[in-house]
């Protein structure tokens, strides 16, 4: 018989008796699903990281299928997009940020390839039809949203062909059409949406006719009329407007005849217009810009609005850029024109807290040549939208695009978009908001917090340099070749690799292995993503311990509730 | 309450240890029961927040146990996990006194010989118990060449009495009997170096690990473990409340110490140095020393506490030449390569 004395003996594991988590005073563990800052950087709302994560476990597919839940153009937007993703990626303090766009594409190409679906469900006989007007990435983006929250679509485009501006005015260097195709043959292929061709409108459908037969309509116009231009009131005889000429070029394949130009303006389509105009043997390019060429110099919203890629290609292929200057006066003679008055101009702030241009006087220069093409932006065709157009644009309220009860406007339309991805947002949002008032609620914008590289903790991550896409040498460069080429699997996946999985859980185990007072539980043994541990606030000390070894910032302190 | 009482009442919350691995209660097992990992020392131990000491003991056992016997010198580490009646730990567990934990792990090791039985025999020790008090006695069980493995948890002073110095505080820290003042600048003295000491007793293996490198950790303790005689192992574990440092930061705090040097991650086989761990990229020590209160004194006005800070800087540095710990190139084993992460743990030097 055991003889007990003071001090003797205690049985094994007993002083889980004791509940140390009373010792925790101010703050404890949670895990926080923060968002990745390429995720809220994401004018289409993809969730990279998501994917990342599933490319991390080599499961391609599945990755793709998160991918798509967002985007359903990947291979479109992983070529013509501006990537603000990837300007936002924590990797960036360290060794670079992911090529995002590299991967999305080849996962975009893959798809194809492997002729993947997406996974939606038809939507029932007598689902609620929503009228979708014009069938560029905004309305297709709908469509497809549409039939995500179980709605029909039924799109209503001009043109004979759906496509909008990614097939009417982005070059097949940047985007190939037999790609493009393919993404919007298998988005237009899915049961579910309806879409009529030639419909114009104002003369076969009228936006009312549209609202009182649908649930609701979505007005994705674009934007078709170029804004008016003229220098001082003069304009020569044989005057190009910039997105005309570009997509007279797409159809036709031939610029009119010119040795020097200029284009003013600084958007992709300028951009585009400057490298097509020079390859097709214009000997002196000249873009004369308001906007400022990126730079530690040049704030933020002053940089030029192109793809950061393109513009480097634009001044490898001999693009003479002005940054900050405009055209002021053009020197004529008779009714050509054979020169252009250049001065310096600035953005500035006036005394009323809004922004002007000013041109500063003593700066004017005169660039000879033999046309000058506006390319300045464009705006809404008013046919058929007379009272809803306001100062060219249809301007809605807010970031769902509700310009009424029933009708949303989405894409270049809205007046404060300008690429493929915003358009694609925005027909995801449109779908929700439409959803969401169908079903008798407001739709719920993600207002979680964004994680910033100060929230992870780098030493977890191994250095591993960024993968680079084959690109085609300048004398190379034509009117059909892609520029930019394909990363390849193994690439693509060893970039998944570099991803630092910013505000998610990795399954890393850190938590678990260092917590001195084994309070987080782990409930599966193997797994690769996911909170799969528990914190036992039962013998948490609360000494944040895990929050400050988490590589990804998902574990934060949080004060406690109550008293 | 009397004991008998109180025993019944702790056995029918806890119930018994299974005689047997293949034996069931039946129940079905609670997450924590279900964890994939041996629970050697258990929650609900008294130990500070953020303690490095629980978390490399809480480390070392779960690669030992389940079959090991533990004798544990009197120290922090005895203290917080054993508040009677209640225990930690979860396998048989011996009190000794503050200098004898060796001696009485080698009469642990001679009877379970003497009953024919290869349970492994552990000795913990705090770097007091180890480094001064029961150095006589470490020193002869290692030269009586026992089957035991000595872990040494350093917090480089006497933490559960009061921040004492040892012989293991370093250079120019401040501790209660080395205050930092007019007259010196902390701890006169260096940090012993005992694992030479240690490796001079031709011993099969002796190694110095930390709790920022787990990995790195288990991987000793299991080499030790499959040793048949005496090994030694000294595991810097950083203390918030003698470091003064926050307690979110221990990791940090240990991670550093390797970084810069000072605390080198060395293997020593029959004296011989047969492994380190390569510094990816050598720390300034202040990055280490800024970090925590005991080290204040060096950041302020005081003119000597520039020298202070070039003298262990120049430890750090005698370190790395000594040991060779600058790497060539960045390596999966190396202090930058030991840390990394990646999704569902595999990555380099992952388990």
């Amino acid at each position: 018989m055991t003889v007990l004395t003071r001090g003797a003996y205690g049985l094994p594991g007993t002083s889980l008796a004791y509940k140390t988590g009373n010792w925790r005073s101010t703050e404890r563990p949670v895990h926080v699903h923060a968002k990745a800052p390429c995720h809220a950087a994401c004018p289409a709302g993809e969730d990279q990281q998501a994917w990342f994560a599933k490319l991390q476990e080599g499961r391609a597919e599945e990755a793709w299928q998160v991918l798509v839940a967002a985007n359903p153009l990947p291979g479109v937007t992983g070529r013509v997009c501006p990537h603000p993703c990837q300007n936002a990626c924590n990797r960036k303090t360290m060794d670079g940020a992911l090529a995002i766009h590299n991967v999305e594409r080849w996962l975009g190409d893959e798809a194809i390839a492997q002729g993947w679906t997406h996974p939606v469900a038809e939507p029932a006989p007598d689902a609620p039809v929503v009228a979708i007007v014009g069938a560029g990435p905004a309305g297709l983006s709908a469509a497809y949203h549409a039939l995500r929250h179980g709605l029909r679509a039924a799109l209503y485009e001009t043109a004979p062909e759906a496509g909008g501006l990614l097939r009417s005015a982005i070059p097949r260097t940047r985007l190939p059409r037999h790609l493009l195709d393919a993404e919007i043959g298998r988005l237009l292929s899915l049961p579910g949406i309806e879409i009529t061709y030639r419909a114009r409108l104002g003369r076969d459908v009228s936006v009312e006719e549209l609202a009182s037969d649908h649930a609701a309509v979505c007005l994705a116009p674009g934007c078709q009329q170029g804004r008016a231009w003229d220098v001082a009131g003069a304009l020569p005889s044989d005057h190009h407007e910039g997105l005309a000429l570009l997509r007279e070029f797409m159809d036709h394949g031939q610029f009119p005849p010119a040795s020097r130009i200029v284009v003013h303006g600084g958007g992709n389509t300028a951009v585009d217009l400057c490298r097509l105009m020079k390859r097709s043997g214009v000997q002196q390019v000249t873009l004369i810009t308001a906007s400022g060429l990126p730079g530690p110099q040049t704030a933020p919203d002053d940089v030029l609005n192109v793809v950061p890629r393109e513009l480097d290609e634009a001044l490898e292929e001999g693009i003479e850029i002005v940054p900050h200057a405009t055209v002021n006066r053009l020197i004529m003679r008779g009714s050509k024109v054979i020169g252009a008055e250049v001065a310096s101009l600035r953005k500035e702030r006036g005394a009323d807290g809004r922004t002007r241009r000013v041109t500063f006087e003593g700066t004017e220069r005169v660039i000879d040549v033999d046309m000058v093409i506006p390319c300045i932006g464009e705006l809404v065709d008013p046919e058929g939208l007379e009272p809803l157009v306001d100062r060219g644009y249809l301007r809605p309220g807010d970031t769902w695009g509700r310009l009424q009860d029933n009708l949303y406007a989405l894409g270049d339309a809205r007046g404060d978009r300008g690429t493929v991805a915003e358009a694609v947002g925005d027909g995801r949002r449109a779908a929700e908001a439409i959803a969401a008032r169908l079903a008798g609620a407001e739709p719920e914008a993600d207002d979680r917090g964004e994680l910033t590289a100060e929230g992870l903790n780098p030493v977890y991550y191994e250095g591993a340099p960024r993968s680079t896409a084959p690109k085609l040498a300048v004398q190379q460069r034509g009117f059909d070749t892609e520029i930019e080429g394909d990363i390849g699997r193994a690439a693509a996946l060893a970039e998944a690799q570099r991803c630092l999985s910013c505000g998610n859980c990795l399954a890393c185990d850190n938590c678990w292995t260092f917590c001195p007072d084994n309070a987080v539980i782990k409930t599966v043994e193997l797994a690769t993503d996911g909170s799969h541990y528990l914190f036992d606030l039962d013998y948490c000390k609360g000494c944040g311990l895990c929050a400050d070894e988490c590589p990804t910032g998902y574990i934060q302190m949080q004060p406690e509730r109550g008293p | 309450m009397s004991d008998e009482t109180r025993l019944t009442e702790l056995r029918q919350k806890f119930g018994r240890q299974p005689a047997a691995p293949d034996e069931t209660t039946g129940a079905e097992p609670t997450p924590r029961e279900a964890q994939p990992r041996f629970r050697g020392l258990e929650s609900g131990h008294r130990a500070c927040q953020g303690c490095g000491e629980a978390l490399a003991a809480r480390l070392v056992m779960e690669c030992a146990g389940p079959d090991v016997m533990v004798a544990n010198a009197t120290g922090c580490l005895e203290v917080f996990t054993t508040a009677w009646p209640e225990s930690a730990w979860r396998v048989p567990w011996a009190h000794s006194l503050f200098e004898n934990a060796a001696a009485v792990a080698s009469g642990m090791e001679a009877a379970m010989k003497a009953r024919g039985r290869n349970t492994k025999v552990l000795a913990f020790g705090g770097d007091g118990g180890t480094y001064d008090i029961g150095f006589q006695a470490l020193s002869g069980m290692l030269e009586r060449y026992h089957n035991v493995l000595y872990v040494c948890y350093d917090n480089e002073a006497y933490m559960n009495t009061g921040i004492q110095r040892s012989s293991s505080t370093p250079h120019a820290a401040t501790t209660t009997t080395s205050p930092a003042g007019r007259e010196r600048m902390g701890k006169r003295h260096l940090k012993k170096d005992l694992l030479s000491i240690i490796a001079a007793h031709h011993i099969p293996y002796a190694a110095s690990a930390s709790v920022a490198f787990p990995q790195d950790l288990q991987r000793k303790v299991r080499y030790a473990m499959g040793i048949d005689g005496p090994t030694f192992l000294v595991v810097h574990s950083p203390c918030p409340l003698g470091w003064r440092h926050e307690s979110r930061l221990t990791i940090n705090v240990a991670r550093r110490a390797v970084e810069c040097g000072l605390f080198p991650l060395v293997e020593l086989e029959r004296g011989s140095l047969t492994n380190v761990m390569p510094i990816r990229d050598q720390r300034p020590v202040t990055d280490y020393l800024q970090l925590q209160g005991r080290f204040a004194h060096l950041f302020g006005d005081d003119p000597r506490a520039q020298q202070k800070r070039d003298h262990l800087q120049a430890l750090a540095d005698y370190n790395v030449q000594v040991y060779g710990l600058t790497g060539a190139g960045p390596d999966p084993a190396d202090t930058g390569g030991a840390a990394a992460v990646g999704r569902s743990g595999v990555a380099a030097g992952r388990r």
